[in-house]
């Protein structure tokens, strides 16, 4: 999908986005939200895992992180939601930096394994910090004051319609974010890494340097959707820096696609909706999924976007890897 | 195994169909249908539906079940008789899992979409917490069936105002202060615990330890142990308990952490070491099913209802009923979640309305007869205040399982913190 | 030192159990190439079927031990042979994603067939009950574990080293375009193999039902982490290793939790992390 029929029909999307809220109910409303959050997390993921082929089972850490750091802004300092949102963005780049530091030393399996201790670490402190944290009950209460804008006024985000375009609001400024990343010389040198990195240190690049910073811009990403989801929910909780949570973008990106750019994005929106489709029917939701994504491993590795894309050139499904 | 388990398919078509030839016969013999009562007041607009989510994957999975049980007998049961106030019943089950974000969801299916008119369930204290806010905002009551943490009535319904959540079960006053009550008489002065190492477990051995030393001041805390959720083996736990050499254990671990526990406990030899040993939620079905014989005797259990108490005609009568239903003896949960669904009825009839204020003004300060015994909604926190039994264990040749031998009840009053749950006078003891 | 005594006991136990159910996933992973997050949906089955065998036919626990880490191979069999062979040379992701949607099936499988309560198993009579140590009663079986350990480590180390087929498999574990190249039949032999891994990882779990006392579906998840860890810290891939590193994490956790109990999860990843910044490899891995 390149250039100009994407962008068209990335504008289409966010244009039928903004009229969801008058045609649909409440809770396809909240799904959405929680949908763009997961897009958002999986989006700046994909960066780290499709782009430079790093794969992460510590970027829950992140997202706690953010929702962590956006309570304790809003307990301590301001209850401002975008004071908010920055500290929380800030307080998980800064933890992904110092966690990537440690773990881009290495690759592959080494990697993987080193960002699921660090991970689990996290979880671990915000688990047994209870005095801190609140221990498993997590941070309560968290309320969404309005955006006080200078010359805009006060604008309310409380009710489920206008957070909705709230995070529509930042889910559009992340996809443009990523899109330039993806496409700039930088994300040319993140595949570079993915394809060899090898040859890509003999051409003088410092590669570690470029894991690290694309570590850190996955992991603020990962903030932003923390800090998000606090606000959505009104609470912080530890699971969100567990691994199984950390498993969530990379399902969802292989679901739509890892090596696509609206991968990420399709991926959350057919993960949310068909748990909720499939709930409707059977509380047996795991077997189903399980189900479904071993038929997406086994036949369609391409992922949702990666299938549609070939077809539409005429190429027949199945895996690319 | 021969207890009848249940499908979702069969329960999806329990809204008027087959169940009326089982209610009827547990009822004894069909009546008219009391909808010419609500003929002249056809304010309540069928039908009612009810969301319920409970645990239902993972290891805690049981838990779901048992909840099921009691929720769709009642339904069962009221819908053969008409319905609430002359409407039928229908009800949705959700696995709420144990992440919070999954229950809110789940909520907001039921009310946003599906058209909720009243919520049950929720087993996490952590869960019953986030939704509390969130119930705020959907409007509907909830009526919480397990979680027990005090910090949702005192915090969030008496101090922060969010009327639409009700809890009917006994939350964590009987496991610390109800304990300590019963503890005072003991001879034992050094007590120990092994207890979960989350909220749950912290809340309730400090509020076993602050009421035991106000009612008994020799009580001394020798040791502690703390289990993360999921351990399998509690031997290093037991370790440090038998090196301390205490008189007393005290443990609120619960469900299969508590079987595997007391049966490695058991091999330790700690039962021999260790004369009083406290159980505050041990008096539960799965627990005293899974251990059988291995539960040994003497050890005081207790649990939020227990089928042998009260020794009312009400409840031998229904737990005959739901035995003969469900080849099962109840779990406290089957119990709570079936007094739920009355409950609602209840306040539905009584306020002529399924409108949520008039609801939550129904239920508050309301007294019910359930098979736990009677029970009332203190207005200011929405707590049902109601009597549960503490019991020795003992081995009876009736039963495959260890029940309770000698009896105490603490009455509710004595020990259920009181408003405004802050300062001097709110905790027991109370003059 | 009673004390010291038991605690070491408790950790040697625990180690030797972790050890036994990382035993599969570490040769799977040495031979394949592949770790396998359904180990513990295995360990898991293994015990299921164990408890079936044990309690509704009647037939007592050691029948259990033999029959039901069989029946769990067919499982190991079908999701190697028609699954995770034809994703052998693809990115890591797809290889774990693969394994973990079996985690997802499994586990909700033996909810459907088994139930989702807690299922308890009786008592043994052979080998049960305990004995006094140090004045302490230690469980009989606990010595049960700590003895199959080592004998469980021998048995791998001479079918590994001694036998034929042993050293086929080393060889097509360090190179299989040459094993191929000299008639190794690889792909049989990597179900073989597979199969293997999965039947230790089922007897690590009909052991564990004497062992844990009791059975839930996602009793696998907890264990899988650990017998991930162990496998790291020993050197992923090496058996030699997985043995020490269980026998370190066991007795460690044992230590901790006795005299060190409050950042108990916190302190073994910790570790984890070190082995692996330090000493990628772990502490016997070789090159992989």
């Amino acid at each position: 999908m390149k250039g100009k029929t994407g962008a068209i029909l990335f504008a289409g999307v966010l244009l039928a986005l903004c009229a969801v809220p008058a045609v649909a109910g409440k809770f396809t409303v909240y799904l959405l939200i929680r949908v763009m959050l997961l897009g958002i997390f999986a989006l700046g993921y994909n960066l780290l895992l499709g782009q430079t082929g790093l794969l992460s089972f510590g970027h829950g850490a992140f997202y706690a992180a953010g929702a962590y750091g956006l309570g304790f802004c809003w307990l301590h300092l301001s209850g401002h939601p975008l004071a908010g949102i920055v500290a929380g963005v800030a307080a998980a780049a800064l933890l992904a930096l110092l966690v990537g530091f440690f773990c881009v030393r290495h690759t592959e399996i080494y990697f993987s394994m080193l960002t699921l201790a660090f991970g689990m670490m996290v979880f671990s402190l915000i688990w047994n910090a209870r005095e801190v944290t609140g221990g498993d009950d997590g941070l309560v209460g968290i309320m969404r004051n309005p955006v006080a804008l200078p010359g805009l006024g006060k604008i309310p985000i409380g009710t489920d319609f206008q957070f909705y375009y709230f995070v529509l609001l930042f889910f559009a400024l992340a996809v443009f974010v990523v899109h330039r990343i993806r496409t700039s010389p930088y994300g040319l040198v993140l595949s570079g890494i993915r394809e060899n990195a090898r040859r890509t240190e003999f051409a003088g690049l410092p590669v570690r340097r470029y894991r690290l910073s694309v570590f850190v811009i996955s992991g603020a990403f990962a903030g932003l959707s923390g800090s998000l989801e606090a606000l959505l929910e009104s609470n912080a909780r530890p699971f969100m820096a567990h691994w199984t949570h950390s498993a969530e973008p990379i399902l969802v990106s292989l679901l739509g696609g890892i090596s696509t750019f609206a991968g990420p994005l399709v991926g959350s929106a057919f993960f949310v909706g068909m748990r909720e489709v499939i709930q409707r029917f059977t509380e047996n939701w795991m077997l189903w999924f399980g189900i479904v994504l071993l038929v997406v491993i086994m036949g369609f590795r391409g992922g949702i976007v990666g299938v549609a894309e070939g077809l539409l050139k005429g190429r027949p499904p199945g895996g690319e890897g | 195994m021969g207890k009848k388990r249940f499908s979702r398919r069969q329960f999806l078509k329990i809204a008027g169909s087959g169940s009326l030839a089982v209610a009827a016969g547990g009822l004894g013999g069909a009546i008219a249908s009391p909808k010419w009562v609500w003929g002249a007041t056809p304010a309540v607009k069928g039908p009612i539906k009810i969301g319920y989510q409970a645990i239902l994957s993972g290891t805690l999975a049981g838990y779901g079940e048992f909840h099921k049980l009691g929720v769709v007998m009642a339904v069962e049961e009221i819908n053969a008789k008409g319905g609430i106030a002359g409407q039928k019943v229908e009800m949705e089950f959700r696995d709420s899992t144990t992440k919070a974000d999954e229950a809110i969801k789940n909520a907001r299916y039921f009310v946003d979409s599906w058209g909720a008119d009243y919520l049950g369930g929720i087993d996490s204290s952590g869960q019953a917490l986030a939704l509390a806010p969130v119930m705020a905002q959907l409007d509907r009551v909830l009526m919480v069936t397990h979680a027990a943490t005090e910090k949702l009535t005192e915090d969030f319904v008496y101090k922060q105002g969010v009327k639409q959540i009700f809890r009917i079960c006994m939350p964590t006053y009987n496991d610390g202060n109800a304990a300590a009550f019963i503890a005072k008489d003991f001879p034992a002065v050094k007590w120990s615990t092994v207890s979960p190492k989350y909220e749950y477990g912290f809340t309730c051995w400090k509020m076993f330890q602050e009421t035991l030393k106000k009612v008994k001041p020799d009580a001394q805390f020798v040791a502690e142990s703390w289990a993360p959720f999921g351990t399998t083996d509690f031997r290093s736990h037991i370790n440090t308990i038998m090196d301390a050499k205490p008189d007393g254990l005290y443990s609120t671990e619960w469900a299969g952490e508590l079987i595997s526990f007391v049966k490695q406990a058991k091999e330790a030899g700690l039962f021999e070491k260790v004369q009083y040993v406290m159980l505050p939620v041990g008096a539960a079905m799965d627990v005293l099913e899974g251990l059988g014989k291995d539960m040994p005797d003497n050890i005081w259990i207790s649990a939020r209802y227990f089928f042998q108490y009260p020794n009312s005609k009400e409840n031998t009568d229904w737990v005959a009923r739901f035995y003969k239903r469900w080849n099962h003896y109840p779990a406290y949960v089957s119990e709570t979640g079936y007094s739920a669904i009355y409950a609602y009825k209840a306040a539905v009839e009584k306020a002529g309305s399924k409108d949520t204020k008039a609801v939550v003004a129904a239920l508050e300060g309301m007294e019910m007869d359930s098979p736990a015994g009677r029970r009332v909604f203190r207005k200011e926190d929405h707590q049902a205040i109601y009597d549960v039994p503490w019991g020795k264990t003992k081995t009876d040749p009736k039963y495959p399982f260890k029940v309770m031998g000698e009896t105490k009840v603490i009455p509710a009053k004595e020990y259920f913190n009181r408003p405004p749950f802050e300062g001097p006078g709110t905790s027991p003891p109370f003059k | 030192m009673q004390s010291f005594v038991h605690v070491c006991l408790a950790g040697l136990s625990n180690g030797m159990f972790i050890w036994l159910v990382a035993s599969g996933l570490t040769l799977i992973f040495g031979v394949l190439g592949v770790l396998n997050f359904a180990h513990g949906s295995f360990y898991m089955l293994g015990a299921y079927c164990c408890f079936t065998v044990l309690k509704h036919l009647g037939a007592g626990y050691w029948a259990g031990l033999l029959l039901g880490p069989l029946a769990v191979c067919a499982a190991g069999f079908v999701v190697e042979r028609f699954f995770l062979r034809h994703v052998y040379r693809i990115a890591l992701p797809y290889q774990l994603l693969l394994t973990f949607a079996f985690v997802l099936i499994f586990d909700n499988l033996v909810k459907i067939v088994w139930g989702g309560g807690a299922l308890s198993a009786p008592s043994l009579a052979f080998l049960g009950g305990s004995i006094q140590v140090l004045g302490r009663k230690y469980p009989v079986y606990n010595l049960f574990i700590i003895a199959v350990g080592p004998a469980v480590a021998l048995g791998l180390y001479l079918l590994l080293e001694r036998t034929w087929s042993g050293r086929i498999v080393r060889a097509a574990s360090s190179d299989r375009e040459m094993a191929s190249a000299i008639g190794v039949r690889v792909p049989a032999l990597f179900t073989g193999v597979f199969v293997f891994g999965t039947w230790l990882g089922a007897l690590g779990g009909g052991l564990a039902v004497p062992y844990v006392g009791l059975l839930t579906p996602g009793m696998g998840e907890t264990i899988i982490i650990e017998a991930f860890i162990v496998a790291v810290i020993g050197g992923l891939g090496s058996l030699k290793g997985a043995f020490v590193g269980a026998l370190v994490i066991g007795v460690m956790s044992a230590f901790g939790t006795r005299f060190f109990p409050t950042f108990d999860m916190f302190l073994i990843f910790i570790l984890m992390a070190g082995v692996l910044l330090v000493r990628p490899e772990g502490l016997f891995g070789g090159a992989r």
